[in-house]
């Protein structure tokens, strides 16, 4: 637990494709998908009255 | 460093700032595409006087309109990561481009100003529909220009030019070597992505909605978006191939990366989402054909003709060029690149497949417009039908995000090191290089 802490917090990754490298790959897409899904649906429901 | 090296634990300051750019270019680029679009389209109701494109234009300018909020909101805060967790980098950039910013930033006031008059004075200039209809371009081109100066940006951190002078500082930095092409693939990217969520969109609301009017009404709009979405799809392949050729001369290594080397992955993804995107239009068209008010049996068959040579071409692009798939993650088959897959090659497949898919869409669009020419019957498209309009909408998103990261990625080659401008700054903000034009001039150095 602690490793995978250690690993969590180390600093940037600029190695060949690690454990966390794919980790926040996947992170990233996951984050940006929730954004965008969640403002353009924030957007209809404040127009969708008028 | 100036002050200290922040961090953001866990996800990693990369993370950080790809999620807030990546997530702003999508909001922004639908933006400039549906601006253009809705103009468009006013400008369609005023000659054809259809109703259907003024209600289109109307609501698709009062989604932009609110819209805005969160596309500037995503900037701003993305600005203020990029000034806090990598302050050299910025400084360094805000220096070479100061005046790309400055003029960007007043683009992006002119967009936002003209935008919220466009919507605002809608009744009010009913009468003077010419004037109305030249703010919505007027606001249009203000955001491609903002657009334009990021570009700037952006194909300079990939591609920096050398710098000898201040003259060549803002010149050969502000037309570098990818800048042309990068700025030609985003501006018919825009109304090809916003294209294809108006009709991802129609397509949901026309199987929720109950009103009969209102399904003849999201047929139209599911038609009218896909037309942008696949019309501008088809010329991106030759503009494509233009960027990647002036990746190739200017940054080889970036090129071989992408295309031939660890993360030539990423463009088997994106032609499997291109793949969709086309086979799901096409069948859409043949579909639609059905419908048309004076039946065209000859182009419908015609176009079935094309949907299989769309199948084939598409599925000649996704083949990889050998098994050594996705090396990071240990997705390797046989000798991995040794194992070479039949018509997996760049050439001559690939190329058959791009331009086999461009001019058999060219060919489906005109068979299409020429049915288009004497309408449809709407309302009557078949389930599946809109569900292909929703399956192009995510798709067209996978599409950007794919294409992001792998401008992106380009920049890391082999990680040894990984270059936020390339050449240039590292990922870790060290500045190396002889290329790059961080250092004081000469003639230009303080008396």
């Amino acid at each position: 637990m602690t490793d995978l802490a250690l690993l969590l917090l180390q600093a940037g990754s600029t190695g060949d494709p690690t454990g966390i490298g794919i980790f926040r790959f996947f992170a990233a897409f996951a984050l940006i998908i929730t954004f965008y899904c969640s403002f353009l649906g924030f957007t209809y429901w404040i127009s969708k009255d008028e | 460093m100036p002050i200290g090296n922040l961090d953001v634990p866990i996800i990693g300051k990369n993370v950080v700032i790809a999620v807030l750019v990546q997530t702003h270019i999508l909001f922004a680029a639908f933006i400039i595409g549906a601006v253009l679009i809705a103009a468009t389209s006013e400008y369609l109701g005023m000659v054809t006087k259809q109703p259907n494109y003024e209600r289109f234009a109307r609501n698709l300018a009062r989604f932009v309109v609110l819209l805005f909020a969160s596309g500037a909101a995503l900037a701003i805060t993305f600005v203020l990561a990029l000034v806090t967790l990598f302050p050299v980098f910025f400084s360094i950039l805000q220096n070479i481009f100061f005046w790309v910013f400055l003029v960007e930033a007043f683009m992006f006031l002119g967009q936002i100003i003209i935008v919220y008059a466009w919507y605002n004075v809608w009744d009010k200039l009913a009468y003077r529909k010419s004037l109305h209809v030249v703010f919505g371009f007027v606001a249009g081109f203000f955001g491609l220009m903002a657009m334009t100066m990021i570009d700037a940006v952006a194909s300079f951190m990939l591609t920096p030019a050398e710098v000898t002078s201040q003259a060549d500082l803002v010149a050969r930095s502000f037309l570098n070597q990818t800048m042309v092409p990068l700025n030609m693939h985003r501006f018919v990217g825009n109304f090809s992505y916003a294209g294809f969520l108006i009709a991802g969109w129609a397509g949901w609301r026309y199987l929720r909605t109950t009103r009969e009017d209102d399904r003849e009404y999201y047929d139209w709009m599911g038609h009218f978006g896909l037309l942008w979405g696949f019309a501008f799809l088809i010329m991106q392949p030759v503009i494509g191939y233009g960027y990647l050729k002036g990746i190739r001369e200017s940054s080889p290594d970036s090129f071989n990366t992408i295309m031939l080397g660890d993360k030539s992955w990423v463009f088997n993804l994106l032609v499997l989402w291109i793949a969709v995107l086309s086979i799901a239009s096409t069948a859409y068209f043949v579909h639609k054909l059905r419908f048309a008010v004076k039946p065209m049996e000859t182009l419908r068959k015609l176009s079935v003709g094309a949907l299989g040579f769309t199948a084939l071409f598409t599925v000649l692009n996704i083949i990889p060029a050998n098994a050594d798939l996705i090396p990071q993650i240990g997705l390797v088959f046989g000798q991995g690149e040794d194992t070479q897959i039949p018509l997996g090659s760049m050439y001559p497949w690939k190329y058959i497949g791009l331009i086999g898919l461009m001019l058999v869409g060219f060919f489906v669009v005109a068979l299409y417009l020429r049915a288009s020419a004497n309408g449809f019957h709407w309302g009557r498209a078949s389930r599946w039908s809109q569900i292909a309009l929703m399956s192009c909408a995510f798709f067209v998103v996978m599409t950007m995000v794919t294409m992001g990261y792998t401008r992106e990625t380009a920049r890391r080659v082999d990680n040894n090191p990984g270059y936020l401008i390339h050449w240039c700054v590292t990922l870790d903000q060290k500045i190396v290089g002889e290329k790059c034009p961080t250092e004081p001039l000469a003639g230009e150095v303080a008396k």
